[in-house]
């Protein structure tokens, strides 16, 4: 018996329940591991609340996790049994022990604790393709990263200054904006009481930034599209603010390029997966960024992780002590 | 008097009218052009029609974008053109005119070597071409590509350049005498899309793996099957919509991992020194011959309303010239 957290019906964060469950063993191309910590993100907020769906009920959401390979399923040769690992959008991490697809799982360099590790392979990986491939930011560049105080945000923002680029971030409150500017947020805006795009624009000479990423959805997406420079590109990566209406998306701006990318979308081939994992720690280990733990919960108290999350309450990354 | 074709009112072909006009003297920075052939484009329809946000004003106005000519008059401190200079332009509206002033930022000379009705045949849509293969997708030997309205005016170049670059080519056409053409012209598959899924026939042709650019100008029709043609990393580039707006996009309909884009030739025009680049690139690119540029008919400039009608009708293939 393992103990795992059961969302049963979709909807608030009190629908979570903490419960016994056994685990068949790993099936063929599976890995069984005991994990250490599972991050959290805002998107499991939409699962739980039903907005995505969770497939089949009873469920066990959380999409990010780390910890030690403990039985391995037929025909998995590139992994081993005491080996520790990680994954970044896999559903099921809120759990002690859990099998997993094998391919998605990546070896977690000695340097790298696990909860850093559970902490940052969403975030860190999608990070990672937004300014490594979506755009290969470098000097020169100026970026806007819309809520930068949040998860993915101070990755991004750190990532980029160290890429060599000007980063301009936005975020809701005054002690987020402190946050931003501490991982060298080079311009914060507020954006509830600034016009982000006019001010994006007077900081870029007119031009408009190189690169948006955009996560915060309805509220800036627009906006996003207006504060973009000529053959700029503007990556709308998630949607907390609630998914954006299709008519914004036919406002195509010209000679912009929008990318919709996702982590699943970027790592679907294994080779993909390694390399940007290989990338990510690689920057985390040389001190270019660092992933700031600013919340911890037990993994029974998953709840109130969710209801920080949605009064947006929270600043960097988020794990659950198993 | 020189005549000019113009509207006094926006709507169909008939509103065309070939009458008497003054085009006046060149001011500062102008110059007068004597026209001899004249560029046909669907945006001249949205002008015309009033269509897509697009209005000429005020009326009454002389529609058409694109022409080549002869200089023979030279405005107060024009210093880097001549009379008698050989000349075309891309995109300033109000071409369809025996003569015309316009400012020589606009124009670029025209080499010996190609005439004036290739000029006028070639000026926006090979610019276009230009642009999307070389500028937004920068097409390399190996890729696959999607062009829509392969036979069409910028298609035919855009098979024949992007065959030029080493890729692979699927084209997509209304019929299929037009697959015959677009074949003889570069397209390694032709999808006649009114009778087949072109979506599913390019997910065939890809082994699953979809182009690595999709060019786009007839947008409602095709743009959803554009954004399920291309390959993660890719692009789409939507820089039309001759058969209506493009619908609303969903979230979902979005591909993974690939761009979209609402391409136009005015981020290379709107600057003197790209204007001159993308020109010479394409210049460049019919003096080798390795693109041919295919006029498949020409009108007389009073007959202005013909050429609307047989390119509204999906009749014309290529590019269509009007002589004066």
């Amino acid at each position: 018996m393992s103990q795992a957290v059961l969302l049963h019906e979709p909807g608030p964060p009190e629908n979570f329940s903490y419960e016994d469950i056994t685990v068949a063993d790993p099936g063929p191309g599976e890995a069984q591991m005991r994990q250490a910590f599972s991050g959290i993100n805002f998107i499991d907020t939409h699962f739980r609340s039903g907005l995505y769906s969770p497939g089949d009920l009873p469920a066990v959401l959380g999409r990010e996790g780390a910890g030690v390979i403990t039985k391995l399923g037929e025909g998995v040769t590139d992994l081993s049994v005491g080996q520790r690992a990680a994954y970044g959008s896999v559903m099921g991490s809120y759990a002690e022990i859990r099998n997993i697809d094998a391919s998605r799982l990546v070896p977690v360099p000695d340097e790298i604790a696990d909860d850093v590790a559970a902490a940052m392979m969403l975030k860190g990986l999608t990070a990672q393709f937004l300014v490594r491939q979506v755009r290969k930011i470098g000097k020169g560049d100026t970026i806007l990263i819309q809520a930068v105080a949040g998860g993915v945000g101070l990755i991004l923002c750190q990532w980029a200054k160290h890429l060599g680029a000007t980063v301009i971030g936005t975020v809701s409150s005054a002690e987020k904006a402190a946050i931003a500017k501490t991982k060298g947020c080079d311009h914060v805006i507020l954006y509830e009481d600034v016009d982000f795009v006019e001010a994006v624009l007077d900081l870029t000479g007119g031009r408009g930034a190189d690169a948006v990423y955009d996560a915060v959805g309805v509220k800036t997406f627009e906006g996003s599209m207006a504060a973009t420079a000529e053959f700029g590109t503007v990556a709308h990566y998630g949607a907390p603010s609630g998914p954006i209406p299709p008519e914004v998306f036919g406002k195509l701006p010209r000679d912009r390029f929008l990318i919709r990318p996702t982590l699943p979308g970027f790592s679907a081939k294994r080779e993909n997966l390694l390399a940007m994992a290989d990338d990510l720690f690689a920057v985390v280990k040389s001190g270019g960024v660092s992933i700031e733990i600013n919340q911890r919960f037990a993994l029974k108290d998953v709840a109130l992780a969710h209801v920080a999350l949605e009064s947006r309450r929270t600043t960097g990354s988020t794990v659950l002590e198993i | 008097m020189p005549k000019a074709i113009r509207v006094h009112e926006t709507g169909s072909a008939d509103k065309l009218i070939w009458e008497d006009f003054d085009p006046g003297a060149p001011g500062p920075g102008e110059v007068r052009l004597k026209q001899t052939s004249i560029g046909v484009n669907f945006l001249d329809i949205y002008h015309r029609a009033g269509t897509h946000h697009m209005p000429l004003d005020p009326l009454p106005a002389i529609p058409g974008v694109e022409a080549a000519g002869v200089i023979e008059a030279l405005g107060e401190g024009v210093t880097d053109f001549a009379e008698g200079d050989r000349v075309a332009y891309p995109i300033t509206v109000g071409s369809y005119a025996e003569v015309r002033v316009m400012p020589t930022g606009d124009l670029v000379r025209v080499p010996d070597n190609i005439s004036d009705d290739v000029a006028a045949a070639i000026m926006l849509k090979g610019m276009t071409t230009e642009y999307l293969l070389n500028g937004i997708t920068q097409i390399k030997a190996g890729d696959t590509v999607l062009i829509h309205a392969a036979a069409g005016g910028v298609g035919l170049i855009a098979c024949q350049w992007a065959k030029h670059l080493g890729a692979t080519v699927i084209g997509t056409c209304s019929s299929d005498e037009k697959a015959e053409l677009i074949k003889a012209q570069g397209c390694d598959h032709a999808i006649v899309y009114t009778r087949e899924d072109f979506a599913a026939r390019v997910k065939d042709i890809t082994d699953g793996k979809g182009c690595r650019a999709v060019y786009d100008s007839v947008g409602k029709d095709t743009f959803m099957g554009s954004l399920a043609s291309v390959a993660p990393y890719g692009t789409v580039a939507c820089f039309g919509l001759a058969s209506g707006p493009l619908p609303a996009i969903g979230f979902a309909d979005f591909p993974m991992s690939s761009y979209v884009t609402r391409a136009t030739v005015r981020s290379v025009t709107d600057s003197r020194e790209a204007l001159l680049k993308c020109s010479s690139a394409l210049f460049d690119v019919i003096s080798s011959g390795a693109v041919k540029p295919v006029i498949s008919a020409t009108y007389a400039l009073s007959d202005a309303a013909e050429a609307h009608r047989a390119m509204e009708a999906r009749l014309t293939t290529g590019s269509l010239v009007l002589k004066v």
